[in-house]
């Protein structure tokens, strides 16, 4: 039984309630709120999460903050996992949505208890009752990278496109972002399949390495827009030995890392988990103490799914700053949190 | 001529190999690059982990089970050989047979699960497979282990021509299970259990002790296909086996088994397994829109099981 619906909604408030009252307590933090963050899912990418939410609660003297992970990738486990938590007596949620639309049910009857949510990596679609979206801006992302691509190749040539998965609304913006990078270039480079469905290890082997042997002399580049494929086409193109491809991953997977220090891979776009997670804890605890609202008129970026969007930040990881990456990406984590409190929040 | 073409319409598998001729006929003829060395050499080393995957489903089939924990089973495999290698510094030698031997003990589980329970197999895998997969994640918090030994690397990446070497593993397995099923006592006793367990029984055959053999053989198989997907890969991932329930359905059933058990063919499989490899790699090469790729991949296997069911029904077989 779903905990916050219908009948079950006076037993779910009644048990938040003794939730919250058991965390108000009396505590020596600075905050009393317990957030929980979870993704969708097991996944190495989210796995920075869990550093994000222990430095968080210790800077921020939040009283708890839990990376908690749903057994697997379903919409149903995530949100039991989420009802459950509340009922314990968290007092704010930052997700990665499991699905776009299907969350925004439980994060409406979250609201309805008054306990604040943010879409985290990934947003939920308007209208949602989440209070923003912090995460990469995927088409900027794959544009970037795109355009990173066909620096490496000197302006001219033939790519290939690694995408992840086709129900993911996401792929098709990124589809769009390649194909935008490749369309300014009028016709000097071009693109020349894309291959998706590649998020599962052995399929994105077999893929990729199908593509290669089909058409490695009229590849000039290729782009992943997934954390696998650029797992697996960056191990492909070192077991080729081939360096005249040139590759831009998403990621920063060790395997990807080593492939630029060894010349096989020319960049990846780098995301940030981490500040995600840190600056989503910051920003729950503000709203969960019941002091802070979001601001209307903020700087939101408006996205094709939500227009309450901010970006976490988005670099490219290349030969040049391949030690010194981790170091600019805390920066622009740092930046995001100073201003975050005046730029979208209303405080007394 | 004509006798010889329905000498050949007699085989079970004759469809299959049509399909096959077929297909890889249109896809040379369609791109120069299919029958290049590299490609054969990508073809066959996917067709690799694919057909221990069939395999494993394969001998639960023969005695009319089901084992719905196969890629659970190898993904938990798959880590657990990694972790041996890599956290604990175990060789190869030793890592791999004892990885294939906890595939071994995992697949007794199921079949003794089954048998003292009474549970159908369906029931008892399913839940299995959950508790696996549990494990497997408890274990690695879904981070693969990268450091795996470079002999293993090797051996799943080198080639000699368009031949990988990858491919000796399941070729020697499939010998070993052509014999096992078709020259030795427990092998005949598998099919004679499934064909019909009363009979068998009667016959003086141990019922319970045949599933749990199956359920256990099932088990190493689906373990050597995990180690195989380490080596493939170069690490070994928390989600290998995490697709392969329905191939591992697909390639036997395609190659002729019967649901109910007492029938199956490891060169039926093996064919269906080349079949689907091949399917999969024409996509690619054809440059099939993302967006149909699985329709034409469905399309194309019903095609070729039409084709085979039609052999059958020509040849009064069906």
């Amino acid at each position: 039984m779903r905990l916050f619906c219908d009948s079950g909604r006076g037993l779910a408030a009644s048990m938040i309630a003794a939730g919250l009252a058991m965390s108000l307590g009396g505590s020596a933090y600075a905050s009393d709120n317990k957030i929980a963050l979870i993704p969708g899912g097991p996944h190495p990418y989210f796995k920075p999460w869990e550093q994000a939410a222990a430095d968080a609660q210790k800077d921020f003297g939040i009283a708890a903050v839990d990376f908690k992970v749903p057994t697997e990738w379903k919409l149903s486990l995530q949100t039991e996992l989420v009802e459950s938590l509340a009922a314990q007596g968290y007092t704010a949620f930052g997700i990665f949505p499991g699905d776009a639309v299907g969350i925004n049910s439980t994060v409406e009857e979250l609201k309805a208890s008054s306990i604040p949510s943010a879409a985290l990596a990934g947003c939920a679609q308007d209208p949602t009752g989440v209070a923003f979206c912090l995460g990469t801006d995927v088409y900027n992302s794959a544009y970037l990278g795109t355009k990173e691509l066909i620096k490496a190749m000197g302006g001219k040539g033939a790519i290939v496109h690694l995408a992840g998965l086709l129900v993911d609304p996401n792929t098709t913006l990124r589809v769009k972002a390649v194909e935008t990078a490749v369309a300014e270039t009028n016709g000097a480079v071009t693109l020349l399949q894309t291959v998706a469905d590649t998020d599962a290890q052995e399929a994105a082997d077999q893929k990729i390495n199908a593509l290669l042997a089909a058409q490695k002399d009229d590849i000039g580049g290729m782009i992943a827009t997934g954390y696998i494929p650029s797992v697996v086409a960056s191990k492909s193109l070192r077991s080729l030995g081939d360096k005249r491809i040139k590759f831009v991953g998403i990621d920063d997977d060790q395997i990807v890392l080593d492939a630029i220090k060894d010349g096989f891979v020319s960049g990846t776009m780098a995301q940030n988990p981490y500040g995600q997670g840190y600056v989503g804890a910051f920003a729950l605890d503000l709203l969960a103490g019941g002091g802070c609202t979001m601001k209307d008129d903020a700087p939101w970026i408006e996205t094709p799914q939500t227009k309450r969007f901010i970006d976490s930040g988005t670099m490219v990881i290349n030969a040049d700053n391949l030690e010194s990456y981790r170091d600019d990406l805390k920066k622009i984590t740092t930046s995001i949190q100073a201003s975050f409190k005046d730029k979208y929040m209303n405080c007394p | 001529m004509n006798t010889i073409f329905r000498r050949l319409l007699m085989v079970e598998w004759s469809g299959l190999l049509a399909a096959i001729i077929l297909g890889a006929a249109v896809l040379a003829w369609l791109s120069p690059a299919f029958l290049t060395e590299f490609n054969i050499y990508v073809m066959l080393r996917s067709f690799c982990v694919a057909l221990l995957v069939g395999f494993a489903q394969m001998v639960t089939l023969a005695v009319g089970q089901l084992n719905i924990s196969v890629g659970a089973l190898g993904g938990l495999v798959a880590v657990l050989a990694g972790g041996m290698m890599e956290k604990l510094g175990f060789p190869v030698a030793v890592a791999v047979p004892l990885a294939i031997g906890i595939g071994g003990l995992a697949g007794l589980l199921n079949g003794v699960l089954t048998v003292r329970t009474g549970i159908n197999g369906f029931i008892i895998t399913l839940a299995t497979a959950s508790a696996f997969t549990g494990i497997n994640l408890g274990i690695t918090e879904s981070i693969p282990f990268y450091d795996m030994p470079p002999s293993l690397v090797a051996f799943g990446s080198n080639r000699f021509f368009g031949f990988p070497y990858l491919l000796i593993a399941p070729i020697v397995v499939a010998a070993l299970l052509g014999l096992f099923l078709a020259r030795t006592v427990p092998g005949r006793h598998l099919l004679a259990v499934g064909g019909n367990p009363q009979a068998a029984e009667l016959s003086g055959i141990s019922r319970d002790g045949i599933t749990m053999l199956a359920h256990a053989l099932s088990g190493a198989l689906a373990g050597a296909a995990a180690v195989l997907a380490v080596a493939q890969l170069g690490s070994a991932q928390p989600t290998i086996g995490a697709d392969w329930l329905l191939l591992s359905f697909a390639a036997p059933i395609i190659g002729g088994a019967a649901l109910t058990g007492g029938h199956v063919s490891v060169l039926g499989t093996t064919l269906a397994v080349v079949l689907i490899a091949l399917i999969e790699n024409g996509m690619v090469l054809a440059k099939v829109d993302p967006y149909w790729v699985q329709f034409v991949l469905g399309a194309l296997i019903l095609a070729a099981v039409w084709l085979n069911r039609w052999r059958a029904v020509r040849t009064g077989m069906g």
